[in-house]
């Protein structure tokens, strides 16, 4: 299992001390950021001579702890060391000697020159945005679609349920095997098979720039609509039955009441899956590095900061990539909860 | 109150951050590279010390199987003086980088064994990583004369591994299409190597013979490991180019210099003339459906025992070598043991073991195994003039020549998987510009290194 740079670092022979003192520092503000926290919320609770209300935090700050100390250990840490990488020059095969070497904006110049150069990077980013562009609304619309179509009380609809939410349970890497053989290059592959019979060629669909991420795109929304589903089913599940009924005496037909009944009442729900999906296919990795390997027209950010990071060793680098993807999502998301904000 | 509270931890959470680049920062120095580390040497119940050895086989290979054999007997003749070996198979199940990752793991947990096999390309990045030990005064000169000049592992003059076996690749092709086909190619050998244009030559033939992408398979699509690369690069030499500067840290006007172009468009055009192409199935040569494959020595014991509708003897196949333009070149390289950096001062049970495992004892019982090369002067080999095996081993002495010894090599690889990539989906990109991009590339990590 790969385990996360700072925790290797961290066992590296003399990097250990440095990293268990700067560790210990940062779990110290850390602590004494959530002590804040508490100590305001008790500050405003001070007058009002409410025990009830005194013990319930106390009891909710000390049900909250084993969460805080979870993320504080696997996400606070590992992006304020990430941070800190991201200024350095380490590199992972030589982790003593570039741990503490600090090259200041030396990676992000780097990023911005290999974007500028239109190297590898600036085509992380551009399949990144296809990626997004092409599975957000796809995954949203399929996920959509099969919750009303399974909503309906008809005899089998558990069975599709089922069928729909199986590809989620199932390992990325064995869905992305799984649609390899389907694709492969060779006139025995499924599909060149299939269009062999209509006389076409075989096709390396997973080469071939102008469908190498279109397929990577299907397989994700295929594998991944299916737990939307769910959430959308049960946003489907908390819109009034009566609304449908008035509507129908009303004489709306199917459409007018998915937009003027379904359409808002999932609109938080909708929101939620946004930007969920959002975020996880920013985050996409797995299916190019299973399905066409390190390559330029199917490389995305998180791959390429995974093969930066680790193939080429270059952390600091890759740290550096990861702090800009960072604040690029969450800029687009900031705007994404602004836009769809609540009126 | 809200705002307040907000204030307060983003100011927190900054505070942190601020201390642990402080904490980071202040020890600039850092405690050394670990040189004066002594770590103790592991000794077992009986009293032996023991000595680990890791290899990225698995073990119910061959090769693994022959390894452990060979470790058994170490462990047999050296029960006397109290050394016993071990030996870990990380094989490399999910491609060429997770052995890797697997020893850099390894390294930064401090839990090295004492030995480890390593691709002899990366030979420059460990060394200048320090992740594998300066060997030169510990393995005695007539040993290291006995090896290949081009198989040993040095950088900067130093030695830093021992081959256990080399390679060397080159054109097996099937002799019945090639009748059929009307191609005679008994002129061309390892010491009368063909030219580019005589290799087209022959490539036209087959596809006229065989159908469009059918007459060789030059595995453009095996860019997600080491393996194109390794096949692939020499191309670049024989036409007269180069991928680095001697001292490994330019790129920038060898890897994008006109020569190594030159060579890179000789491949486009086999693609753009549609003498190969990716639809070709891994074994499609192995089934008389393509004239040629480009492979190197692990595949004769395939041609020899597996694949008998097509190949029910040598008569059926041969090995043709590398074609030339400028000067001839083929594929070397293979995979060495070295010792690690591991902290423990005393390495005298390692060498031993590191000896008995290049002897060439040792040599000799895993090539027959492998199918690879020996890579000591002094195994016995007996390949008969003309067989693959000679053809092999003559195209190693006479022209092979290694990949860049950079310890930036890791994206040297990268960089030049991109380009085979780019080349292999023809006409419809311009590869030409990705040459420059990832020269660019490369040349900036080599400057990170410097």
């Amino acid at each position: 299992m790969i385990q996360p740079t700072y925790l290797l670092a961290a066992k590296s022979s003399n990097g250990s001390a440095q990293m268990i003192r700067s560790t210990l520092i940062i779990a110290l503000v850390f602590v004494a950021a959530f002590l804040v926290l508490f100590a305001v919320d008790l500050w405003r609770k001070r007058g009002k001579r409410d025990g009830y209300r005194l013990r319930s935090s106390v009891t909710a700050y000390l049900m909250l702890l084993p969460a805080v100390v979870l993320a504080f250990i696997f996400i606070m840490l590992p992006i304020l060391y990430s941070l800190g990488y991201a200024f350095t020059n380490f590199n992972l095969m030589r982790p003593e000697k570039t741990m503490n070497d600090f090259v200041g904006l030396a990676n992000f110049q780097r990023a911005f020159e290999e974007i500028r150069d239109r190297g590898t990077l600036y085509h992380a980013i551009i399949n990144t945005l296809k990626f997004v562009v092409g599975v957000v609304p796809l995954q949203i619309g399929l996920a959509l679609g099969l919750a009303i179509f399974v909503n309906r009380p008809k005899p089998g609809v558990k069975i599709f349920k089922v069928c729909f939410f199986a590809p989620v349970v199932i390992s990325l890497s064995v869905t992305s095997y799984l649609w390899l053989s389907i694709l492969s290059p060779s006139e025995t592959g499924l599909l060149n098979s299939l269009i062999g019979i209509f006389g076409a060629e075989p096709h390396d669909w997973l080469r071939d720039p102008k469908t190498a991420m279109l397929w990577i795109v299907i397989l994700s929304a295929w594998q991944g609509c299916g737990y939307q589903m769910l959430i959308f089913l049960s946003g489907l599940t908390n819109i009034r039955s009566d609304l449908y009924e008035a509507a129908s005496l009303d004489g709306a037909g199917a459409w007018q009441k998915f937009l003027h009944i379904t359409c808002p009442g999932l609109r938080s729900t909708f929101v939620f899956v946004l930007v969920t999906v959002f975020i996880g296919a920013c985050r996409v990795m797995i299916q190019p590095m299973l399905m066409t390997g390190y390559q330029e027209h199917t490389v995305t950010l998180s791959y390429f900061m995974y093969y930066t990071g680790y193939r080429d060793y270059s952390v600091g680098y890759s740290s550096a990539v990861a702090l800009l993807m960072t604040i690029i999502i969450g800029i687009i998301t900031f705007v994404q909860r602004r836009v769809l904000k609540e009126k | 109150m809200k705002r307040i509270r907000n204030i307060l931890v983003a100011a927190l959470l900054i505070l942190a951050m601020i201390f642990a680049f402080a904490s980071c920062g202040t020890d600039g120095t850092g405690d050394g590279d670990g040189d004066g580390d002594t770590v103790e040497p592991e000794v077992d119940e009986q009293g032996n010390t023991v000595v680990r050895v890791m290899v990225h086989v698995d073990a119910k290979s061959a090769e693994g199987i022959a390894y452990q054999k060979r470790i058994d007997a170490f462990n047999r003749a050296y029960a006397d003086e109290k050394i016993r070996a071990t030996i870990i198979y990380k094989a490399r199940t999910s491609g060429a980088s997770s052995y890797e990752t697997e020893l850099n793991t390894m390294r930064l947990e401090g839990t090295l064994p004492d030995i480890i096999t390593f691709d002899a390309p990366n030979c420059a990045s460990y060394a200048f990583s320090e992740l594998i030990y300066d060997i030169t005064d510990l393995v005695p000169t007539d040993v290291q004369n006995d090896f290949y000049a081009i198989s040993l592992n040095t950088y900067n003059g130093r030695l830093y591994g021992l081959p256990i076996q080399e390679s060397s690749a080159g054109f097996f092709y099937n002799k019945k299409i090639f009748a059929a086909a009307g191609i005679d190619v008994s002129a061309y050998s390892v010491e009368n190597p063909w030219t580019f244009a005589q290799f087209k030559d022959v490539c036209a033939r087959l596809k006229s013979y065989l159908g469009d992408g059918k007459a060789v398979d030059m595995r453009l699509d095996a860019t997600k490991d080491e393996t194109a690369t390794y096949l692939l690069y020499p191309f670049i030499y024989a036409a007269g180019g180069e991928f680095t500067s001697a001292d490994g840290f330019t790129a920038q006007g060898y890897l994008n210099s006109d020569a190594s172009k030159n060579g890179f468009r000789f491949l486009r055009e086999l693609v753009d003339a549609k003498y190969t192409s990716n639809t070709i199935n891994p074994t499609d040569f192995f089934t008389g459906k393509v004239g040629m494959y480009l492979s190197s020595g692990w595949t004769i014991p395939d041609l020899d025992n597996k694949y008998p509708d097509t190949f029910a003897s040598r008569d059926d196949w041969g090995l043709l070598p590398y074609p030339k333009e400028v000067s001839a070149a083929s594929a070397t390289g293979s995979w060495s043991f070295g010792l690690t950096d591991n902290g423990k001062a005393d390495k005298t049970p390692a060498v031993k073991l590191l000896l008995w495992l290049t002897s060439a004892e040792s040599s000799k019982a895993i090539t027959d195994t492998t199918g690879m090369i020996p890579a000591r002067k002094s195994v016995e080999t007996n390949y008969a003039v003309g067989s693959p095996e000679y053809t092999l081993l003559k195209q190693l002495e006479l022209s092979g020549r290694a990949r860049p010894a950079t310890v930036a090599y890791p994206n040297f690889s990268t960089a030049f998987s991109q380009i085979i990539y780019k080349i292999s989906i023809g006409s419809v990109d311009d590869f030409m510009a990705t040459i420059d991009t990832q020269t660019a590339t490369l040349q900036r990590e080599m400057n990170s290194k410097k």
